[in-house]
Parts: C-alpha cells; sequence; structure tokens
C-alpha cells in the first residue's frame, strides 16, 4: 500500500505540487498547483480506475482503500 | 454463492448510469443501481448482512466474512457536506444485519442545498455480468432487493 501511495503522489506531480488532499470512500480528490504534472497514465499504472481532472482539481479514483490511501499520501508529505 | 442485495432506502430505482456522476454512471468502482430516494427525514438501512468496514456520514461499506463488499453513497458529492444532516447508528467494525438502521438523513435537506440526494449501490470490484436480476425502474421499498451478486 506504501509503495502504491508513493506512486499515486508521483503520478500527482510530487509531494510539492499538493495543497491539498483528501479522501472520499471512493476517490481521492486533490488541488494541486500546477495541472499539468499530473500525469493520468502513471496514476492508472499505480492502480487507479480512473483520474477525472479540471485544471488543478483531480480526482483519482481508488475504490474504498482511498481512505488509506490518503493516510499514507499524507505521511510521506 | 449467491448475495442477495437489498434497497438501503425508499425511493425509485434507476440505471447507474443516470447518476450525475461519472465515477458511478461508468462503474469505475464497480456496477450497481441507484435508488432516487423519497423525500423527507428517513434511515439509510444496511443492504447486505456483514461488517461495517468504511464509515462516512454521507456513505458506508458493508462487506461479508468471505470479502464482497456494498458501497452505499448517500446523494452525489455529500462529502462536501462534512457530516452535517447524517446522524450514524453503527460504529466501524461492528457486524450489522440486512435491514438494520445505520444512518439518518433527510434527502430533501440535501436537495434543497442543491446537491442530489440519489444513492448509488455499488458490488465494490464486481463484473458487470456477476450481477443478476437487476431491479428495473420504478418503485423500491427499503429492504426491498435491488440485484443478487453472483460469487
Amino acid at each position: 500500500m506504501a509503495d502504491k501511495a508513493a506512486a499515486i503522489l508521483a503520478g500527482l506531480g510530487g509531494a510539492d505540487n499538493i495543497e491539498e488532499i483528501e479522501a472520499c470512500i471512493t476517490r481521492l480528490r486533490c488541488e494541486v498547483k500546477d495541472g499539468s504534472q499530473v500525469d493520468e497514465a502513471a496514476l492508472k499504472a499505480a492502480g487507479a480506475h480512473g483520474v477525472m481532472q479540471q485544471g488543478a482539481v483531480v480526482q483519482v479514483v481508488v475504490g474504498p482503500e482511498a481512505d488509506t490511501l490518503a493516510e499514507d499520501i499524507e505521511d510521506l508529505m | 454463492m449467491t448475495l442477495q442485495v437489498l434497497s438501503p432506502v425508499e425511493g425509485t430505482a434507476l440505471p447507474l448510469s443516470e447518476v450525475g456522476d461519472p465515477v458511478f454512471a461508468q462503474a469505475m468502482v464497480g456496477p450497481g443501481i441507484a435508488v432516487d430516494p423519497a423525500r423527507g427525514a428517513g434511515d439509510a438501512v444496511a443492504p447486505i448482512d456483514g461488517t461495517v468496514v468504511t464509515l462516512h456520514p454521507h456513505a458506508f461499506v458493508v462487506a461479508t466474512d468471505s470479502g464482497a463488499a456494498v458501497l452505499v453513497h448517500l446523494g452525489i458529492d455529500t462529502v462536501q457536506l462534512k457530516g452535517d444532516g447524517f446522524t450514524l447508528h453503527v460504529v466501524k467494525g461492528e457486524t450489522v444485519r440486512a435491514r438494520q438502521r445505520m444512518i439518518s438523513w433527510d434527502p430533501a435537506t440535501i436537495e434543497a442545498g442543491g446537491r442530489s440526494p440519489v444513492c448509488p449501490v455499488i458490488a465494490l470490484d464486481a463484473t458487470a455480468e456477476a450481477l443478476t436480476g437487476l431491479r428495473q425502474p420504478g418503485q423500491v421499498a427499503a429492504g426491498e432487493p435491488l440485484f443478487t451478486w453472483q460469487r
């Protein structure tokens, strides 16, 4: 799980690119500084079921492990 | 093994594709059915026997011992309410019976706040083919079957 958290964090452009990240039951909702650094293919390779991005707001669909992943990602930041 | 999944709320059954959230409408976390709840204060009940493995004010997951997990999400984008308007009657880790009261809420209040109160009921990580007997669109009472999950 920690590896997955690291891969997702990287796909979001790294810790420096994260303004805010929170989990909602099926997905990570994330606000990033620079939306162009978000790598959708990398996020999917990390296990995301889907990625939705509107500018600086990114939703990474990861299923019900979102809560645990968000905690792991915050630990890495 | 087959698992009968019950409606958590009274309302109108709808195809998941009609839910205004692509995560649910495109079945990204699994197939299922949506229920547009009857307006007015009421309870959401457990859709299966199992353990409460995830619990938020606005959503929960109940899983069986064999790992089948059913997600009930009360309304769309309701995470933004931060629990306001939801009263929990269970705790995470608790063993529940199907039809047991889980959360009290008022779909009319959600709607008045500008959000959809529609409740996706999802067989997490299931394939579409695994669900049979999907309830046809129309009226459904809380505790009535929505679909059967073949596992």
